[in-house]
């Protein structure tokens, strides 16, 4: 019992530190992108905020629909991370409203975040997920999960903070990114319990680590076609 | 025709060379000089969170220098053969690592030799910030191990001081109306200091043989990573904050007089993007531990500069959940005494492990120096012969 304990460990350091490598890449892939380039060398105009929230909002609604997905197609043997997931699918299916309340509080007309279309990266980032969500026991959306909340633990509270300094905007319209991402702690933590729920299996950590990367790529994509 | 074998390559020698007395946290602010006469806004803060309680500094209060940047790496390269048995003529080959040297031309390199007096010798001067002393120190290795030299010297000096002088910030845009200095400046003068270290390396370990207290470290590799082409500016002097990614604004472009007064030759650090670096940083040693190019379990010494009290609790949390951290009982620093010295710290560091009484033989010992510059890590991996 102990060596299943110590290997089920192993197995998912593993595959977190492989994750972790996925995310440092990512978040270098980030920085050159032209808008975060305009956030940090303080050249963030409205019109970028604007453009920022309506390319999120896609991602951000079909966000729980992927996650919805992906818990109807996970088998028996795994119900407690369906459950996991449709709690989540709960708690973010209403987030895309959050960023259309910012973009009017910020300026913005509610249908023109509405009517927006999505993105070069948008489209392949959502076909992706829904994709690999449609797939029986889709267990390698994990390592998708753990690079968007990643994102949102780490990286909007502080894009936030530019936001607001750099436009001048009252919390209420920056209420998305800057409140988004709290409880950093108690997300890896959950991270891990789910990570445990289907490890060890090398296919399966393969898979996490492989749609991590795809996942990161294409949401970097998507924030590349943002004002370029 | 057969290749020329490479050699194996050891560290025989260390040297330290830190200038003057040690200057305790209540007294560096007014050895520094405050800026207009005031006390810094965040001096304590920074105090705080890189837990340095003393260092050295190469410039009296009076502003009257004790040494040059080239002086304290030529003392620490003569601490240094002195320690390997060595002399000065014994040397071949001088790779020196600085942030700035005393002069802007020529080469650093070109300074430290004319202040030891050695006979013709190649030389080769690497700038950067911290990690130049790795990247010295690989030069250095490959002129050993490609049969280049017999014995080479590979330093890093810091003389820091002299840039926190209020001079450099008084009447220049780093100090708002109402006399207050700009963070993103005034940190690294509670940050850094000066001082000096030298390694020698030569293509056999030092002689007495395994019964002699005498150790000798072989080198198996060093890394160097940069990320430049991801990040801006971490830290940097030769622009100002808001131009900091556009080389045309650089400080020789507009002048001395214009570039003092924007802010332009003081070195400022880039907060919210150190975070970003830092978690680069990580990256790359995850991506390390996860190739087996390092495996935290078989490291037995630790030498980082950088604290391990200051890795924020979520970085140390991951590197436990991936099983990559080292347990800080295993790290040896002394940079709570001698100070962040930049380029020099690893150096100093190693010399001071190695006469710790720590060492012993068939140890692994693993230096890592990460740089904020423009972000980038540097590791080398030793073994105590």
């Amino acid at each position: 019992m102990k060596a299943e304990g110590v290997m089920f460990e192993t197995s998912v350091a593993d595959t977190l530190r492989k994750l972790t490598v996925v995310f440092a890449d990512f978040e270098q892939r980030l920085e050159s992108t032209p808008l975060i380039r305009k956030l940090t060398r303080g050249r963030f105009e409205l019109a970028d905020y604007h453009a920022f929230l309506i390319n999120l909002r896609q991602q951000v609604k079909d966000g729980a629909l992927w996650m919805s997905r992906a818990a109807s197609n996970i088998g028996e043997a795994h119900l407690e991370l369906r459950s996991t997931l449709m709690r989540h699918a709960v708690t973010e299916h209403r987030d895309f409203r959050l960023l259309e309340a910012d973009f009017v509080q910020s300026g913005g007309d509610l249908e023109t975040i509405r009517a927006a279309p999505k993105n070069v990266g948008s489209e392949a980032l959502s076909a992706w997920m829904f994709h690999e969500a449609s797939r029986p026991d889709p267990f390698g959306l994990l390592g998708a999960m753990f690079i968007i909340e990643g994102l949102g633990s780490i990286k909007a509270a502080p894009w936030g903070r530019l936001v607001k300094d750099r436009l001048n905007l009252p919390d209420e319209a920056v209420h998305f990114l800057l409140y988004h991402g709290e409880n950093d702690a108690e997300h890896m933590a959950e991270f891990e319990r789910m990570l445990a729920m289907v490890l060890p299996d090398p296919a399966v950590a393969d898979r996490i680590v492989t749609c991590a990367k795809v996942t990161a790529r294409l949401y970097a994509l998507q924030i590349e076609e943002i004002g370029a | 025709m057969t290749p020329t074998p490479l050699r194996d390559v050891y560290i025989t020698g260390t040297g330290a060379f830190l200038p003057g007395q040690a200057v305790g946290a209540a007294a560096m602010e007014d050895h520094i000089g405050r800026i207009g006469g005031r006390s810094s806004a965040i001096g304590r803060r920074a105090l705080r969170w890189n837990g340095v309680e003393t260092r050295h500094y190469a410039m009296a209060p009076d502003g009257t220098v004790l040494h040059s940047n080239a002086s304290m790496a030529a003392g620490a390269v003569r601490a240094a053969l002195d320690d390997a048995g060595l002399g000065i003529g014994d040397l071949r080959h001088l790779a020196t690592a600085t942030t700035q040297g005393d002069y802007l031309v020529p080469g650093h390199a070109s300074a430290v030799h004319a202040e030891l007096g050695a006979g013709p010798i190649e030389i080769a001067s690497y700038q950067s910030v911290c990690a130049s002393a790795l990247m010295a120190a690989k030069g250095a290795w490959l002129q050993v191990r490609a049969t280049e030299a017999d014995v080479a010297v590979a330093t890093g000096s810091e003389f820091s001081s002299r840039w926190f002088r209020p001079g450099f910030y008084e009447g220049t845009a780093l100090v708002d109306a109402r006399g207050r200095v700009r963070m993103e400046a005034d940190f690294l003068r509670f940050t850094l200091s000066d001082g000096a270290g030298a390694v020698v390396m030569e293509p056999k370990p030092r002689p007495g043989g395994p019964d002699s207290s005498a150790m000798s470290l072989k080198v198996e590799w060093i890394d160097l990573t940069s990320l430049a082409g991801s990040f801006d500016p971490c830290m940097w002097a030769g622009s100002t904050f808001a131009d900091r990614a556009d080389m045309t604004s650089a400080w020789s472009h507009t002048g001395p007089g214009a570039a003092h007064a924007s802010g332009s030759i003081a070195l400022l650090q880039d907060f919210d993007l150190l975070k970003v670096v830092i978690r680069a940083w990580i990256g790359v040693w995850m991506q390390k531990v996860d190739e087996g190019r390092i495996v935290p379990d078989q490291v037995d010494h630790l030498l980082c500069h950088y604290s391990a009290r200051s890795l924020r609790e979520e970085i140390v949390a991951i590197l436990q959940s991936t099983r990559a951290m080292i347990p800080e009982a295993r790290w040896f620093s002394n940079l709570a005494t001698v100070g962040n010295i930049g380029t020099a710290s690893i150096w100093v560091m190693l010399d001071a492990f190695m006469k710790s009484g720590r060492a012993r033989r068939g140890e692994k010992v693993l230096l890592i120096v990460p740089e904020s510059g423009r972000a980038m890590v540097g590791f080398m991996m030793l073994e105590i012969i």
